[in-house]
């Protein structure tokens, strides 16, 4: 069952055609990665899923709905939620109040205070930030505040997940537990769409792989049919080069 | 509860508030009766400061979102105007009248808050300043308005200056509770996810629109109606004065000197300044402004959290923002 | 009307391209600018009143006055708030601008100070128009100051160092550039720039202490208009701030007090509808 869908999505930036009729779908319950080289536009894909960006032409579907034209809120309380690949915590708040702020309006209905903090620190023992919920972001570590990041976007109970470059910067003991994390996810119903440069955990996650180049998607599949397919050996190479 | 978390007092400190609140509250009701006799003059300044009371804790409102405005003359000219025209030309009654002021600051304020929603920091405040000049230019040039010359005002409690005093008490004590409220609701987490990063606070979900014009027009309803309140008190308005910079600047000035996005600190910097300012007054007669740009560049540079942080014994780590930006956009550059 | 409108925005690209250097180069908005511009007006009303120097004799000295005012200025304030938020530095810069205001009014009391220059009132014929000479020296002066800008931005090895902090500060440190040092010119001779345009002003109208907000907010407008760190539209946009002016003065009925709003109607106008500029 496809739990979302991009029909022939373009954006263009004045001159620079960041994405440009791209199609692909997202099923219920799989882990997909969107791989590419850098600029191939999978951070514009995850701005147009999640509502940051409009859509020049193309339609967006989450769950039969047509949201391309729905603001971000809107599309979070609906049950897209996603992570930024520049952590951005709230500096003025402690590590549980920013989860809270998930909690607090990530559904449409509203929670009181006290239910949104029960919440959010179940949440936070989830990822394992409890030693940390009353501390400031300031001054934490790579890991934490990735871990940070994923608490958030779960405090809004998301259906799908956009986990922008999670394994970036981590150290591959904390890729590992990462990795775990997110099969974790995966097993409690969530959809995750992940875009990752570390390939291994691609590799180790990913039940199928699509893969961008300059705005277009050149390869979709499986992770073994995706490494050995010569559009992909070039893309990546090709970089290498240049 | 999340700004005023990271001033959380100590012990001492909270029961010295507990106390303190009553305490305070008993001493303002009690002022008028004891100076109204003795003292008129201090009683006279005594509504100068709690106007701009109102006025400061009214714009650290909208300040919580990240909008640092500098319309709040709009709103309080527009208030003004708005007032006086109903009570002259209408024959509204003068209470009537002052809420509809207020009530018309709001509508603009939406507007305007609709408008503005995609400008960012220096543009904003840019913006918000062309807006009030844009007022001000035709409050000037139109005759249904009094053009340059202004307007004369009926006077609300002419008799009494204890009444005049507890009617803007009133309205502080309203701004102050819904300052404090909101610090204390889930408002606080929306505003401040929107203030550090709106990308991010509309992808969790908080309905940045909604809160940001909300933001404004609660903002816009007190500096409205404190403006209808001073044209009926001081009976004549004209452009220059009620759509000055001058009272953007202290609205402005006042919450950044004694301590943003906090309740106490807009009313502390305000009484702090404006009794400064008349001391100051006999002295310098014109040009006494100067003290609120060097406050502001002196606390900008040295003072980040303000009077309160330093009474508050306040120890940082690294020195935060006065007021803090949003990340960019994420999907590209510009204002 | 053209002719007045074209004339006065001489003066206004030379006001306004200061400021766009410092936002464009060092990124950052100085709402004060238009208080140097009116310290340059009060220097030359102070020096043709006690020395009968002319202002526009009085431009190399006043500009590098002003432009070690503005390095000092550099050095104490702004240096520290370039790494803090963007708003820290808006409240800075305006905090200042406050306090170099009201610092005039103290000093030299609100009133406004003419200078009583010999050839103020004189004025050209040309067919059938009638230009006053003043106008006419300023606009060549401050168009012949703007190219030559232009050109030391275009030409000169520190104008190319400028322009590559401006595009990328990162990558101009990477290849050597010593941004600090640029920064500290450039917004040392974006004051002189300002200050210079004072002293010209001298010439047309009196110095006063509030005029500085003014002419920050008209400069605001112009390189709003110009697209933010396009230094070149700045003459453009400057145009279109004098034409529209000249045009509601002399064609809108009672027309001289609405002109003090166009300005603003255009920086609401631009930022609401197409806040990347109009020459982008």
């Amino acid at each position: 069952m496809s739990l979302l869908a991009l029909d022939e999505v373009t954006k263009a930036f004045g001159g620079l055609v960041a994405v440009s009729d791209l199609s692909f779908e997202v099923r219920d319950g799989e882990v997909l990665a969107l791989i590419g080289p850098n600029g191939a536009g999978k951070s514009t894909t995850f701005n147009l899923i999640s509502g940051l960006l409009a859509p020049d032409r193309g339609r967006i579907t989450f769950d039969g709905r047509d949201v391309t034209r729905l603001p971000p809120p809107v599309r979070a309380h609906l049950g897209i939620g996603r992570t930024f690949q520049v952590m951005q915590p709230f500096h003025d708040m402690t590590v549980l109040e920013n989860v809270m702020v998930g909690e607090l309006f990530g559904h449409g209905t509203p929670k009181s205070l006290a239910a949104a903090r029960r919440d959010a620190e179940g949440i936070c023992r989830l990822v394992g930030l409890d030693h940390l919920m009353d501390r400031e972001p300031a001054g934490l570590g790579v890991a934490d505040l990735k871990r940070l990041e994923v608490a958030r976007a779960l405090a809004t109970h998301p259906r799908l997940l956009l986990l922008d470059e999670v394994m970036a910067g981590l150290r591959p003991p904390e890729v590992d537990q990462a990795v775990q994390m997110l099969r974790g996810l995966r097993r409690a119903g969530i959809t995750l769409l992940l875009i990752d440069h570390v390939i291994r955990s691609v590799r180790d996650l990913a039940d199928r792989v699509v893969v961008l180049n300059f705005g277009r998607k050149i390869a979709e599949g499986t992770f073994a049919e995706v490494a050995r397919d010569p559009a992909v050996v070039q893309a990546y190479l090709g970089e290498a080069d240049a | 509860m999340t700004a005023s978390r990271a001033l959380s007092l100590s012990r001492p400190g909270r029961l010295a508030g507990r106390l303190g609140v009553p305490l305070l509250l008993a001493a303002a009701l009690a002022w008028p009766f004891l100076t109204v006799r003795t003292q008129p003059y201090l009683l006279q300044l005594s509504l100068n400061i709690l106007i701009f009371a109102v006025l400061a804790v009214s714009w650290d409102l909208l300040a919580r979102t990240g909008q640092l405005s500098l319309a709040h003359a709009a709103f309080y000219g527009l208030g003004a105007y708005t007032s006086a025209l109903l009570a002259t030309r209408l024959h509204v009654p003068i209470p009537l009248a002052m809420l509809a002021g207020g009530g018309l600051a709001v509508v603009c304020a939406v507007g305007l808050g609709v408008l503005t929603l995609r400008l960012r920091g220096i543009y904003f405040a840019i913006a918000t300043l062309a807006f009030t000049e844009t007022l001000r230019v035709v409050a000037k040039q139109v005759r249904f308005f009094g053009a340059a010359t202004g307007l004369v005002v009926p006077p609300l409690f002419p008799a009494s200056l204890v009444a005049q005093y507890l009617v803007i008490l009133a309205v502080l004590l309203a701004t102050l509770l819904v300052s404090w409220s909101v610090n204390r609701s889930r408002w606080s987490f929306a505003f401040t996810a929107i203030r550090t990063n709106e990308a991010v606070a509309a992808v969790m979900g908080v309905d940045v629109v909604r809160f940001k014009v909300a933001a404004f027009a609660l903002s816009a309803f007190f500096a409205g109606l404190t403006g209808a309140y001073y044209a009926h008190v001081f009976l004549f308005i004209n452009p220059f004065e009620v759509f000055s910079l001058a009272v953007s600047v202290g609205a402005l000035v006042a919450p950044i000197f004694g301590g943003l996005y906090t309740t106490a600190g807009p009313l502390l910097g305000a009484v702090v300044l404006r009794a400064g300012e008349e001391a100051l007054r006999a002295t310098i007669r014109s040009g006494y402004l100067i003290i609120y740009g060097g406050i502001l560049a002196v606390v900008v540079l040295y003072m980040p959290r303000g009077l309160l942080g330093v009474l508050t014994g306040l120890r940082l780590r690294r020195p935060p923002a006065v007021a803090v930006t949003a990340a960019p956009p994420v999907g590209g550059e510009g204002p | 009307m053209l002719i007045f409108g074209t004339l006065r925005s001489g003066l206004y690209a030379l006001a306004a391209v200061g400021l766009a250097l410092s936002v464009g180069v060092i990124g950052i908005v100085n709402f004060a600018h238009g208080e140097f511009l009116m310290l340059g007006a009060y220097l030359g009303y102070w020096l043709f009143a006690s020395y009968g120097v002319d202002p526009l004799a009085a431009i190399p000295l006043g500009a590098a006055g002003l432009f070690a005012l503005g390095g000092a200025l550099y050095r104490t304030a702004i240096q520290r708030v370039l790494r803090a938020p963007e708003l820290n530095q808006m409240l800075l810069t305006f905090g200042i601008a406050i306090f170099l205001q009201n610092l005039a009014v103290i000093l030299w009391s609100g009133d406004p100070r003419t200078a009583a220059i010999p050839y103020k009132a004189s004025a050209l014929t040309l067919g059938p128009f009638t230009i006053g000479l003043p106008q006419v020296v300023v606009f060549a002066l401050a168009m012949g100051l703007t190219v030559a800008l232009y050109a030391v931005l275009g030409r000169t090895r520190v104008g190319k160092a400028m322009r590559a902090v401006a595009q990328d500060r990162v990558g101009a440190a990477i290849v050597g550039v010593e941004v600090d040092r640029i920064y500290l010119l450039a917004f040392g001779l974006s004051v002189a720039l300002a200050g210079t345009a004072g002293l010209m002003i001298t010439l047309q109208l009196s110095a006063s202490p509030y005029m500085g907000l003014l002419y920050t907010l008209k400069a605001f407008a112009i390189i709003v208009m110009a697209g933010l760190g396009n230094i070149g539209a700045v003459v453009y946009a400057s145009l279109v701030l004098g034409l529209a002016e000249a045009f509601v003065e002399f064609y809108v009925p009672n027309g001289g007090g609405w002109s003090e709003g166009v300005f603003f109607l255009l920086i609401l106008l631009v930022l609401l509808v197409r806040p990347r500029g109009l020459f982008q």
